[in-house]
C-alpha cells in the first residue's frame, strides 16, 4: 500500500500509535508468530518408519519434497487452478465493482450489501451448495437439458471444473471489495473529458478508465490469487479425489499420513511462495502507480 | 461503504472468541474432593462411536465401580488423536485412548502409550490372537472389516462380490474412499488377494484392474460421507466400513444396506492404550480390562456391531451374523500386517494418484 504523509507528524502521535498497537500486534505474535516459528522448528524434525516423529534438525523433509516430482506437479497444478481462477474471478467482477464504485444510486448500499453478503456465509456452505447446484440432476444440468442443450448430464463436480467454478464465486466479494477499494482514481470527470474532446465510449474506457483502475485489478487479482493457492476446502469437497493442490497435500500429509515435518516442510515452501508474489504484485504496482 | 465493511467482520471478530470458550471447557475439575477419580479416554466423535460406547461400556462400568468416573474426549480421527496426544506428551491429561492398531504403533514407537501390566488387566489373556500387539501395548478392543454399502432402492439385485464393482450397472455411481485412506489401501489388498497374488509381492495386478474401475468412480473422496451419498442414491455402490454401515442401516430404515463379499475382507482393529505418565495409570487400567471384559465387548457388539476382541464374549446370533465374528466369516478375512501397510501407505498413495485416480 502506498504510504502516506504521516512521517511529519510528532513523536508523541507515534508513542500513542505504539500504544495502540500493542494489544493487536502481541495477539499477533501469539496467534500467528509462535506458530509459524513451531512450523518452521517442527520442519527440521524427522519421521522415522511410517509416522513416527523424532526431534531433529534436518534438512531430509525439504529435501523430499523438493526432489518428489508428485509435489512439483501439484504445485504447478496449485498455481495455474490460481491463475485461471483469479483470470475468471477479476473479469467477471470488474463490471460489478466499476459500477458499485460509480453508482450515485440510493440501492448502492443495498447493492454492495448483496455483493458482500456471501462472505457472512462459510465457504464450506457456499461449496455445497455448488456442489448440490451442479450435481448429475442438480438445477444447472437439469435447465440445460429440459432446454434441450444437452442430452447426458454434464459432469461438473466432483472434477477440477467444479473446482473452478466453486472458487470462482467464492472469490468473487473479495474481488470486488478489493478493486471498489483501488477504483478511488478512476474519476467520471476524467471519461467526460475524454468524451467531450470525441473519444468514443470504447476508446474512453481503454485509453482512461482502465488503465486508472489498474491498481484496484492488481490488489483484487493479487487477493484470489493468494486465497486460491492456498484454498482448501473447495477443492477437497468439490475435487472429488481427483484435483490434489497444495494445501490438500499438506492436510493429507498432516492428518492421514502423519508425517508432520514434511506436511510442515510444504507449510513453509508455500508461504515463501507467496512472499515471492507480493514482492512481485508490488513490483508491478508501482509500475502501474508511477506510470 | 466503511459501516458496512466493519459491519461484515464483526461476525469474524466473534469467531476467535467463541474458539476460546470451547477450549476452556475442556478443563473440567477432576472431582478429586469426593473421593472420586476421573479417568479421560480419547475415542472417536464420528458415527455415533461415543453414544454407544458410554452407553454400553462406560454407564456400566461407573456403576460397578462407584468411585470412577470415566470422562469421553470425542476427537474425529486416530490421527486427530496421535496429533493432540503429542503436544501434551510431556504432561498428559488424558489417561487411556481408543484409536486405529497403526496409528497406535506409531504412538507406541513414539513413547506416548506405555505396556499394560498383565495382572491389572486380566481379561488380555482372552484375547483372540488378532487383538494381541507387542510387549503388553494397548491391545484390541474392536474389530471392524471393509464392506460393501449399496442403496436398497436403485439396486434390486444386491452386490455378492467385490467384482460387483466392474458391474456397468453402477458406472458413475460408486464412491470409494481412496488412499491414503484405509478403505483404498484394503482394496488393494483385497485385490491382490482375488487375483490370486498378494500384497507384499506386488500390487501392479491389482492396480491395473483398478485403473479399469476408475471411470467408473464418482467420487474418490466422498462429501459429507460415504454413508450419506448412498443414502440420498447421490451413488449407489461404496466401499465402507460394516460396523457404521450396520449403524446406519438401522437408523436409515433400511435405504442402505451392507454386503461382506463372498471373497472376504480385510479386518480393521482399535485397540485400547494407557498414556504413559497417566496420573491414574491404576484406575485407568480397571477400566480398560473392563472394556476388555466379555460383558462390555458383548454390550457394544450388540450396540454397534463391532466385532468383540475377546474370545468368550456371548453374542446373540443375530448380531454376530452382522459383525466378521462367525467363524465362516473369519476364515475368509485376508490377513493384514498393518504395521507394514503403514510403511508402505505413501508409496500407494502415489501410486493410486499416478496409475488409478489420473483415468
Amino acid at each position: 500500500m502506498p504510504t502516506s504523509s504521516r512521517s511529519s507528524e510528532g513523536g508523541t502521535r507515534r508513542g500513542a500509535a505504539a500504544a495502540l498497537l500493542a494489544p493487536g500486534l502481541l495477539a499477533l505474535g501469539v496467534s500467528f508468530l509462535v506458530p509459524l516459528v513451531w512450523l518452521a522448528r517442527m520442519s527440521l524434525n524427522r519421521t522415522v518408519g511410517p509416522a513416527e516423529l523424532q526431534t531433529a534438525v534436518s534438512l531430509r523433509s525439504y529435501i523430499d519434497v523438493l526432489t518428489d516430482d508428485f509435489v512439483w506437479e501439484v504445485a504447478w497444478h496449485t498455481l495455474w487452478l490460481g491463475a485461471l481462477v483469479t483470470v475468471l474471478a477479476v473479469v467477471v467482477s470488474y463490471p460489478i465493482a466499476l459500477f458499485l464504485a460509480r453508482t450515485r444510486s440510493r440501492l448502492r448500499g443495498l447493492l454492495m450489501a448483496l455483493a458482500i453478503a456471501p462472505l457472512l456465509t462459510s465457504s464450506v456452505v457456499r461449496t455445497f451448495g455448488w456442489l448440490i447446484l451442479l450435481s448429475d440432476d442438480g438445477i444447472v444440468n437439469s435447465a440445460l437439458s429440459g432446454l434441450g442443450i444437452i442430452g447426458e448430464p454434464l459432469t461438473l463436480t466432483n472434477n477440477v471444473t467444479g473446482v473452478v467454478i466453486a472458487l470462482v464465486e467464492i472469490m468473487m466479494p473479495y474481488a470486488i471489495l478489493a478493486m471498489i477499494a483501488g477504483f478511488g482514481r478512476v474519476s467520471k470527470d476524467l471519461e467526460d473529458a475524454a468524451g467531450s474532446l470525441g473519444a468514443g465510449r470504447l476508446r474512453c474506457f481503454v485509453r482512461i478508465t482502465f488503465p486508472l483502475s489498474l491498481p484496484g485489478v492488481l490488489t483484487g487479482a493479487l487477493m484470489v490469487f493468494v486465497l486460491t493457492v492456498s484454498a482448501f476446502i473447495t477443492p477437497r469437497l468439490m475435487g472429488g479425489g481427483r484435483v490434489f493442490v497444495i494445501a490438500t497435500e499438506i492436510y493429507d500429509q498432516a492428518t492421514t499420513t502423519l508425517d508432520w515435518p514434511r506436511a510442515s516442510a510444504l507449510s513453509v515452501l508455500l508461504l515463501l511462495l507467496f512472499g515471492v508474489f507480493l514482492v512481485l504484485y508490488q513490483r508491478l504496482f508501482r509500475m502501474v502507480e508511477g506510470r | 461503504m466503511r459501516r458496512m465493511s466493519t459491519r461484515a467482520l464483526l461476525p469474524l471478530l466473534l469467531v476467535p472468541a467463541v474458539a476460546l470458550s470451547a477450549c476452556s471447557t475442556g478443563n473440567a475439575s477432576d472431582g478429586a474432593d469426593d473421593g472420586t477419580t476421573t479417568v479421560r479416554l480419547m475415542a472417536y466423535a464420528t458415527g455415533g462411536f461415543k453414544e454407544k460406547y458410554v452407553k454400553a461400556v462406560i454407564q456400566p462400568f461407573e456403576a460397578a465401580h462407584p468411585n470412577i468416573k470415566v470422562e469421553y474426549d470425542p476427537v474425529v480421527s486416530s490421527a486427530e488423536m496421535l496429533g493432540r496426544l503429542r503436544t501434551q506428551k510431556s504432561n498428559p491429561t488424558i489417561d487411556v485412548v481408543i484409536m486405529d492398531l497403526s496409528v497406535a504403533e506409531s504412538a507406541n514407537k513414539e513413547g506416548i502409550f506405555t505396556p499394560l501390566d498383565p495382572a491389572a488387566v486380566p481379561n488380555m489373556k482372552d484375547l483372540s490372537e488378532h487383538a494381541k500387539v507387542r510387549d503388553n501395548f494397548g491391545p484390541g478392543v474392536t474389530f471392524d472389516n471393509l464392506a460393501l454399502v449399496y442403496n436398497t432402492e436403485a439396486v434390486t439385485t444386491p452386490p455378492t462380490s467385490w467384482n460387483d464393482l466392474w458391474d456397468p450397472a453402477y458406472k458413475g455411481k460408486i464412491s470409494i474412499s481412496a488412499p491414503p485412506q484405509l478403505d483404498g489401501i484394503g482394496l488393494t489388498v483385497i485385490l491382490s488377494k482375488i487375483l490370486g497374488g498378494d500384497y507384499t509381492t506386488s500390487i501392479d495386478p491389482a492396480i491395473e484392474r483398478l485403473r479399469k474401475l476408475a471411470p467408473s468412480v464418482q467420487t474418490w473422496n466422498p462429501q459429507p460421507d460415504t454413508y450419506t451419498l448412498v443414502k440420498s442414491g447421490q451413488v449407489n455402490l461404496a466401499l465402507a466400513w460394516n460396523a457404521r454401515a450396520q449403524l446406519q442401516h438401522d437408523q436409515s430404515n433400511g435405504a442402505l444396506d451392507v454386503v461382506l463379499p463372498k471373497e472376504g475382507s480385510i479386518m480393521q482393529v482399535n485397540t485400547i492404550n494407557l498414556v504413559k505418565g497417566s496420573k491414574r495409570a491404576s484406575d485407568a487400567q480397571t477400566f480398560i480390562d473392563y472394556a476388555l471384559s466379555p460383558e462390555a465387548q458383548a454390550l457394544f457388539a450388540a450396540e454397534m456391531f463391532y466385532a468383540p476382541t475377546n474370545t468368550l464374549a456371548k453374542v446373540d446370533d443375530e448380531v454376530a451374523q452382522r459383525t466378521v465374528m462367525t467363524p465362516e466369516k473369519l476364515k475368509t478375512m485376508i490377513a493384514v500386517d498393518w504395521n507394514r501397510l503403514a510403511e508402505q501407505r505413501a508409496q500407494w498413495t502415489e501410486i493410486w494418484r499416478k496409475d488409478v485416480i489420473s483415468q
